[in-house]
């Protein structure tokens, strides 16, 4: 039987103590979408120009990425909502953990699409296999079911800014080579996403951290480092346990070094790995940018550029004609 | 084995060197020389590696006839000699791709391949040539002549026909086409076929829904059994993704609909991101009919009453899509015969505003601007998939066994573009004009489209042509004239005014040269002369002593009154063989290809991320753009909807069909913001809407580090 303490609170978003809280939202769910909007059919006859190898490789990565946006929608964001300093909060990790469901759910969008059911069965048996894939789910899960939030806080923006992109390079490869154009499409909406929730994530843990004294601050400081550097580690050995099959893990690394600095200056510290190890493939870099400003045709799909738009009624002054 | 794949990667790096386009270098500079490199590297690394070798020309057309890659036809109307001058002398331009999309474009998209499509066997030259000697059909002194317009980037024709020409495999020659549906089973499924068809010969296909009967519409005199005509959508729309030509690309088609059709609400939410998957439009392309009225009931604030297509029939004798619902609403609405419901004006122009931001659709057709402007009898009441288009058209009659037991007239239209830099360049241009209009006659003439015979009983009885023109905001940056400017407009006034006289002119030589005119010619306002009031009553010079010397440095004259008075003497006399002579299409490919900046819009972003089923994301860099001229190369959502709407009204008075016009926005735009858009779009004149785009800022702090289409 829970007790009541104190009266039930609504929330009221005409009063946002946090500016950033209702930014985010605004910007989360203008960006709402779900799987079906982008055309995957259409890069059926792409996904048969793949090798075996290649689509073994793409399927293994996108069971690898279901997995995390598991962790990341059930436990995660979940975990996160006991800390939350506004009600506000609140509302943008729910929708943080649902836009994750989401994500979870457009990775099996794809396999229906292009895949075969025991292909697919296969791919999530590997998932329940590999040994780097399973422990760095389980180092995070280990963290958020700390007690600690700054802890949880930095296991959540490892997880949306680092560990996401070892797999999301290869759907962002495909895509500069004319590959499956319309599966990077859905995947760009879902890096749009990341990109938000992991400097949202970092910015509520700048704030928190704030309230620390000097000394704590460092502390924190050397865990997040140590910590990267544990989930590294595991990292690379993953991204060569499935990249080197097409000879590209080097290139991945350099991927994973520039987003692991970007993870870390989400939570306000330095940048770690030196620029000339971060010299990311430009086409991936270029493939990467939340922005969604490209031109495409009719032809080819539906792109990743459309938002959901604030309806305002015209009034008496716009018809004057 | 790995190792070796990879090296062979690394190699073809030029995707990489292309990317850099899009990261600035550590000046802040754009990185303009790595795409050159890229464009060199594609060749020395891949193209220049998978072209097959011959040893001369001979040689090389006698292999690709007899091995059925060279249609025999074409090159047999010409002795070799010529042929091979010809060869020789579009070789002499030494033409070269300034960029890497345009060279990786024309070599994943149009050269002529292998059957196994993995080595080359054309240059770009020879693809010139063979259109050239396709479209000149054994004139000597014109294939000469398109072989000099095209190489030197002054007419570029549309993708049909710069990809198919000559070869014998191949699609049509026209890209684009329009049908009507009448409300019975036979039309609707002659029109599924027809979507097919077409498709499979590379068109984009428009259908007008106009006319079926409503949700809840009598059939055989029983109320509530029509399903309306989200079921006949669905239908097309499975039916342009099965259909593709040779697997080359994926049939493409679009439905308008009346903006007075009671299931308008029902056609809009087929592009909700929260529609129901078994009403849901993914692929298909809506465009919506507004006439007059609807502006003036939301002016008022009233509610639009939406009419039964079925009801109209049954009681005027006359489809819908035959009528001006502007003209006709106060009867429709007093008639107790005809079935009617109502929305709020200003809800639907918000809820059409509200599916732009999510979708881009639907596109708009201003009805009854469409009309006045049109100088063809009959009723303009749907356009194509890319909103340029605006011809007249005619019911058929079907059998039960979907024999024609009344052909009527369908649209279609074959296009080509001319680079306004290069054309405002050219020492002769009237003579660049009348080319392009001789070569886009003789596509249609060409063209024969058997499998749906109201297509070829419009393209027979009216040769329409759709010339349009790319490249403006690179001439205009190139000049230092800033794109929506007075100058901007003034020029873009003067330069359509000029082609439109060289436009016309060159239809009526081409009509006296043999003895025909168009079906209808007598009926038109080019017959009673009404066409040409605007030209011979007025003066048009420009008003901007900067414009008039742009014209002045090539000698290029601008008509004069007298000049007008003459031609309409001759059109009067001879006649004009194409009833539609202009349109102006988005220009995709073509203008990557022929590197020009897209239609007459202003770029979307000075490095321009590209994305395509074939090519993948590949960033190309706005023409005549450097590190220091940027300022001139502000982007379409900086410019803002007015200022492109006011270039836009400068042409559109001057063209007989459509200008594809897509309004640009930012995230922070309200569906207001778009109405209002709308609005004054319609006040000056405007007569279709293409495409809303909406872009979305970075949040700050998710940004690219560096990256040139993300800053703002």
């Amino acid at each position: 039987m829970l007790h009541i303490t104190s009266p039930i609170r609504a929330i009221n978003w005409n009063r946002v103590e946090d500016e950033k809280d209702l930014e985010v939202w605004n910007r989360l769910t203008s960006n709402f979408w779900l799987p079906e909007k982008v055309p995957l059919s259409n890069d059926i006859p792409s996904w048969a120009t793949l090798t075996r190898d290649e689509r073994q490789l793409t399927m293994r990565i996108f069971t690898g990425l279901t997995l995390l946006d598991t962790v990341q929608n059930t436990i995660g964001t979940i975990s996160l909502l006991r800390d939350a300093e506004t009600q506000h909060e609140e509302a943008v990790l729910t929708n943080i953990a649902f836009m994750e469901a989401v994500h979870a759910r457009s990775y099996s969008s794809i396999f229906s699409t292009l895949c075969l059911t025991p292909d697919v069965d296969d791919a999530y048996r590997w998932s329940l296999e590999n040994e780097y894939l399973q422990k760095k789910a389980s180092y995070i899960i280990e963290h958020y079911k700390s007690n600690d939030q700054l802890k949880k806080k930095i296991a959540s923006v490892f997880l949306e800014s680092f560990l996401f992109y070892s797999g999301f390079y290869l759907p962002m490869y495909w895509s500069s080579r004319a590959k499956l154009t319309n599966t990077a499409d859905l995947i760009r909406l879902i890096i749009r996403d990341e990109a938000v929730h992991g400097y949202y994530i970092g910015y509520k843990f700048q704030k928190e951290l704030k309230k620390h004294a000097v000394r704590e601050q460092d502390d924190i400081r050397d865990f997040a480092v140590s910590f990267l550097f544990n989930l590294y580690e595991i990292e690379s050995r993953y991204t060569e346990s499935l990249y080197d099959t097409i000879g590209l893990s080097e290139d991945v690394k350099m991927f994973l070094h520039y987003n692991a600095n970007k993870a870390l200056m989400n939570l306000g510290f330095d940048a770690l790995f030196p620029s000339d190890i971060c010299a990311v493939n430009p086409a991936i870099l270029s493939a990467l940018s939340p922005i969604s400003d490209e031109n495409h045709d009719f032809f080819s799909g539906s792109g990743s550029s459309y938002v959901i738009g604030r309806a305002v009624a015209t009034t008496d002054g716009d018809w004057t004609f | 084995m790995l190792n070796r794949l990879k090296e062979a990667d690394h190699k073809q790096d030029y995707h990489a060197l292309n990317a850099m386009l899009n990261l600035y270098d550590k000046n802040g500079h754009i990185q303009f020389n790595k795409d050159k490199e890229a464009a060199r590297q594609y060749f020395l690394e891949h193209i220049n590696q998978n072209t097959v070798f011959f040893h001369n020309l001979e040689e090389k057309l006698n292999y690709l006839i007899k091995e059925g890659y060279y249609e025999k036809e074409v090159l047999e109307r010409y002795e070799f000699a010529f042929v091979k001058k010809l060869f020789q002398h579009a070789y002499s331009y030494k033409f070269r791709f300034p960029t890497f999309l345009g060279a990786f474009k024309y070599y994943t998209s149009y050269t002529l391949r292998t059957r196994d499509g993995k080595r080359y066997l054309e240059r770009y030259e020879d693809r010139v040539v063979m259109v050239a000697l396709t479209l000149a059909s054994g004139d000597k002194k014109f294939a000469s002549g398109i072989v000099n317009e095209i190489i030197t980037g002054r007419f570029q024709p549309a993708t049909p026909t710069f990809l198919n020409a000559g070869k014998k495999q191949r699609g049509e020659l026209v890209s684009c086409f329009l049908l009507r549906i009448e409300d019975n089973m036979e039309s609707i499924g002659r029109s599924i076929n027809s979507a097919l068809q077409l498709s499979k010969r590379g068109g984009g296909v428009a259908l007008n829904l106009t006319n079926l009967r409503e949700l809840g519409a009598p059939i055989k005199h029983i109320e509530n059994q029509s399903s309306g005509i989200i079921p006949v959508m669905k239908l097309l729309e499975d039916a342009f993704s099965y259909a593709n030509q040779l697997g080359a690309r994926q049939g493409a088609g679009a439905v308008y609909l009346h903006a007075h059709h009671p299931d308008i609400m029902r056609f809009l939410d087929t592009k909700r991101e929260n529609a129901d998957e078994k009403i849901r439009i993914k692929t298909l392309s809506l465009g919506v009919v507004i006439p007059d009225i609807t502006f003036e009931l939301a002016r008022n604030n009233e509610d639009m009453y939406l009419f039964s297509p079925y009801d109209i029939e049954r009681i005027t004798g006359k489809a819908m899509s035959d009528l001006s619902i502007s003209e006709c609403y106060r009867t429709f609405v007093d008639n107790p015969a005809i079935t009617k419901k109502k929305v709020n004006a200003r809800t639907f122009f918000q809820t059409i505003a509200e599916i732009q931001f999510e979708s881009g659709y639907p596109y708009i057709l201003f009805e009854d601007t469409a009309n006045r402007a049109n100088p063809i009898a009959g009723r303009i009441n749907m356009s194509n998939l890319c909103s340029e288009i605006l011809q007249v058209n005619m019911a058929s009659v079907f059998e039960s066994d979907l024999s024609y037991s009344h052909i009527g007239v369908d649209i279609s239209c074959n296009l080509g573009s001319l680079n306004i830099a290069k054309a405002m360049d050219s020492s002769n241009f009237g003579a660049t004009v009348e080319t392009a209009v001789r070569a886009l006659t003789a596509i249609s003439d060409m063209s024969n489209i058997t499998s749906v015979p109201s297509v070829v009983r419009g393209n027979d009885e009216s040769h329409a042509i759709g010339l349009g023109q790319m490249n403006l905001h690179g001439f205009l940056a190139r000049e230092k004239i800033h794109y929506g400017s007075p100058e901007a407009i003034d020029f873009t006034d003067i330069y359509f005014y000029t082609v439109t006289y060289h436009a016309l002119a060159a239809s009526s030589r081409i009509a006296q040269e043999r003895g025909c005119s168009f079906a209808g010619f007598e009926d038109s306002s080019y017959a009673d002369g009404s066409y040409f009031q605007k030209y011979v009553e007025r003066s048009w010079r420009p008003a901007f002593e900067k414009v008039a010397a742009l014209f002045a440095r090539n000698n290029i004259a601008i008509p004069t009154q007298k000049d007008w008075i003459a031609l309409q003497k001759i059109v009067e006399e001879h006649g004009l063989y194409n009833r539609n002579l202009q349109a102006v299409p988005p220009t995709g490919s073509i203008s990557y290809i022929n590197h020009a900046t897209s239609s007459i819009h202003p770029i979307v972003s000075r490095i321009e991320v590209r994305k395509e089923g074939k090519i993948g994301r590949v960033y190309y860099p706005a023409p005549y753009m450097t590190n220091d001229n940027l300022e001139y190369y502000a982007d379409a959502y900086q410019i803002g909807p007015e200022k492109i709407i006011d270039i836009y009204a400068a042409a559109t008075r001057h063209v007989d069909q459509g200008l594809s016009l897509t309004l640009f926005f930012n995230d922070v735009a309200t569906t207001r913001d778009i109405n209002r858009a709308q609005i004054y779009a319609w006040k000056k004149g405007i007569k279709t809407i293409y495409y809303i785009r909406v872009r979305q800022a970075a949040l700050q702090g998710t940004e690219v580090d560096g990256c040139v289409s993300c800053s703002l």
